[in-house]
């Protein structure tokens, strides 16, 4: 299971979506490293690469709104990484519609988008749940 | 080959990073002589920018990069491929961010250039050159850090 209890902030509504993304990031990875040919399974790949599209800027909206409701100082630097991240995804797929669906392409894509997810969640969100606990504003309703 | 003021945000970053995304707490220096070149590495170069400026390149074997991308993933890897290389890459580029926000501490401000695969044929000569080696469950890891004030 790729998704860890641990990376949880204890932000009902974020970690719900956390771990809908790491269950969709999974699934991508799993399809992208079966054995079937890539002729088979380019559908299902670009199925899920249009989903995490549209839900990976959903979710940095939501997660940016709530940094911005408990005055989280470090939202600036934060937006910045989810705007390099959203600029990175819609590039590499623009770029893999043209290219006429090249495996390689979503192979490399894959792999910075599992390490990059990682450390974002278990590292930068972290963050925001250290400074809400500090402030006592971590249980507070969503 | 000494080691320089670099040495230790180096090691740090290394070790904040393995640890924080890995959950890998057997994290030991090992000398560079005694890095495994036994098989092959995965080399990854970032450059840097700013008030220090050079390259620092990354030796993954490829043991540790599987390791690595297994434990990242939970999905047996069973060759360095496009998906562990571009997974490890990100990672020494997140080492490699962790570092500069350790140098701006001290007061140095710079940026990285995104990672790339191989090592650069750079000529220069550079006044900090150090290398930086771990060892850990997952295997080695040796950094070789050729950095000059700008």
């Amino acid at each position: 299971m790729f998704w860890k209890d641990k990376y949880k902030l204890g932000v009902a509504l974020i970690d719900k979506e956390h771990e809908e993304l790491f269950r969709r990031v999974e699934a991508f990875m799993k399809t992208l490293r079966s054995n079937e040919s890539w002729g088979d399974k380019v559908h299902e790949v670009n199925e899920t690469l249009e989903f995490m599209k549209v839900y990976v800027v959903e979710h940095f909206s939501h997660e940016e709104a709530y940094q911005k409701k408990i005055g989280y100082p470090g939202l600036e630097d934060h937006k910045k990484k989810h705007d390099e991240m959203v600029e990175y995804v819609v590039g590499v797929s623009d770029q893999y519609e043209k290219s006429g669906f090249d495996q390689q392409l979503m192979q490399q894509f894959g792999g910075r988008l599992l390490a990059w997810l990682v450390n974002h969640v278990a590292v930068e969100d972290q963050r925001i749940a250290s400074y809400a606990i500090d402030k006592g504003v971590a249980n507070d309703e969503n | 080959m000494m080691k320089t003021e670099l040495y230790t945000p180096f090691l740090d970053a290394t070790r904040q990073v393995l640890q924080t995304m890995l959950d890998l707490s057997d994290i030991a220096e090992r000398s560079a002589e005694q890095f495994d070149e036994g098989q092959e590495n995965l080399e990854i170069s970032v450059g840097v920018v700013g008030d220090l400026e050079g390259t620092i390149t990354y030796r993954f074997p490829s043991d540790t990069s599987l390791n690595i991308v297994q434990i990242l993933s939970g999905m047996e890897m069973d060759s360095v491929d496009d998906f562990v290389a571009s997974a490890v890459s990100e990672i020494a580029n997140i080492i490699s961010g962790t570092v500069m926000t350790l140098l701006s501490a001290d007061n140095l401000t710079c940026d990285i250039l995104p990672p790339v695969q191989g090592r650069l044929d750079n000529q220069k000569e550079y006044t900090q050159h150090t290398q930086c080696c771990i060892t850990t469950s997952a295997g080695d890891i040796c950094l070789d850090i050729a950095l000059s004030r700008a």
